[in-house]
């Protein structure tokens, strides 16, 4: 019997070629799964890691570039307190010309309209459910869509739309925020000269 | 919202945590309640036929 690998992968019109996606690690999952994230599961690796089917993640991040273009920019809060999502998503933040909240989420940032730097956005954008659990939170009281980046083990509770994608590594997280600034970027008409290397930081 | 239904379950969206917004793929609008949210149950577009989350 023949091993399947991700290798033989064939994308139509991808962002970026598969060995990208590959270098970048955005198909390697963790050794759980939950029910929600079962459909964007390809396979299984001998270690027990599960892989993420690239396929989908290319598609994802094209739909919600076309969602989030719904918006306008200001209106977009990009928030992740994982450690190495704070600097690509800050990026991504500032290219496109979102808001963004980095670090520990401040609780009542969009619920408490006495607090200091009190926001209102239309939709948000998350690293990880998990982490993020806050935000999502207050989201869920004020109505507001959520776009977040799951992994294998991710539930998609109050999750309005899925990028299934490794959340966790520095290259991985670096590679879906560069992709999804740029194609946010050709939906305005802009070219950019943005690189994946761009989005990554030494820590 | 009040007047409004779920796409999924066709609930009217009356209590806290429903929210709308447009379908990722083509732009129709998509409605969900708290419920279909929480329990993660899939919406999909009568427009495109695009299925989320």
């Amino acid at each position: 019997m023949t091993q399947v690998t991700e290798m033989e992968i064939e994308l139509k019109e991808p962002l970026v070629p598969v060995e990208d996606y590959l270098a970048a690690g955005v198909h390697i999952g963790t050794q759980q799964k939950s029910e929600d994230m079962k459909k964007f599961i390809y396979r299984v690796r001998g270690d027990g890691l599960y892989i993420l089917d690239i396929r989908e993640t290319d598609g994802r991040i094209k739909t919600a570039a076309k969602f989030l273009s719904q918006y306008e920019p200001p209106n977009i809060l990009v928030v992740t307190s994982r450690q190495y999502g704070q600097y690509p998503a800050k990026k991504f933040a500032d290219t496109i010309g979102a808001m963004s909240a980095t670090g520990r989420f401040i609780p009542g940032l969009l619920t408490n309209p006495v607090l200091e730097g009190y926001i209102e956005p239309e939709v948000i954008v998350v690293t990880d459910p998990i982490g993020d659990a806050q935000v999502i939170h207050e989201a869920v009281q004020c109505g507001i869509p959520v776009v977040a980046l799951c992994d294998t083990n991710n539930m998609t509770k109050f999750v309005d739309f899925v990028i299934p994608t490794n959340n966790k590594g520095r290259k991985a997280l670096s590679m879906i925020y560069f992709l999804l600034t740029r194609e946010m970027l050709r939906h305005r008409g802009i070219s950019t000269a943005l690189t994946p290397e761009d989005f990554e930081t030494d820590i | 919202m009040a007047d409004k239904k779920c796409t999924s379950c066709n609930a009217p969206l009356a209590e806290e945590g429903a929210t709308k917004f447009g379908c990722p793929s083509c732009g129709a609008e998509i409605k969900r309640c708290y419920r279909c949210r929480e329990q993660s149950i899939p919406y999909i577009c009568t427009k495109c036929g695009f299925t989320g989350p």
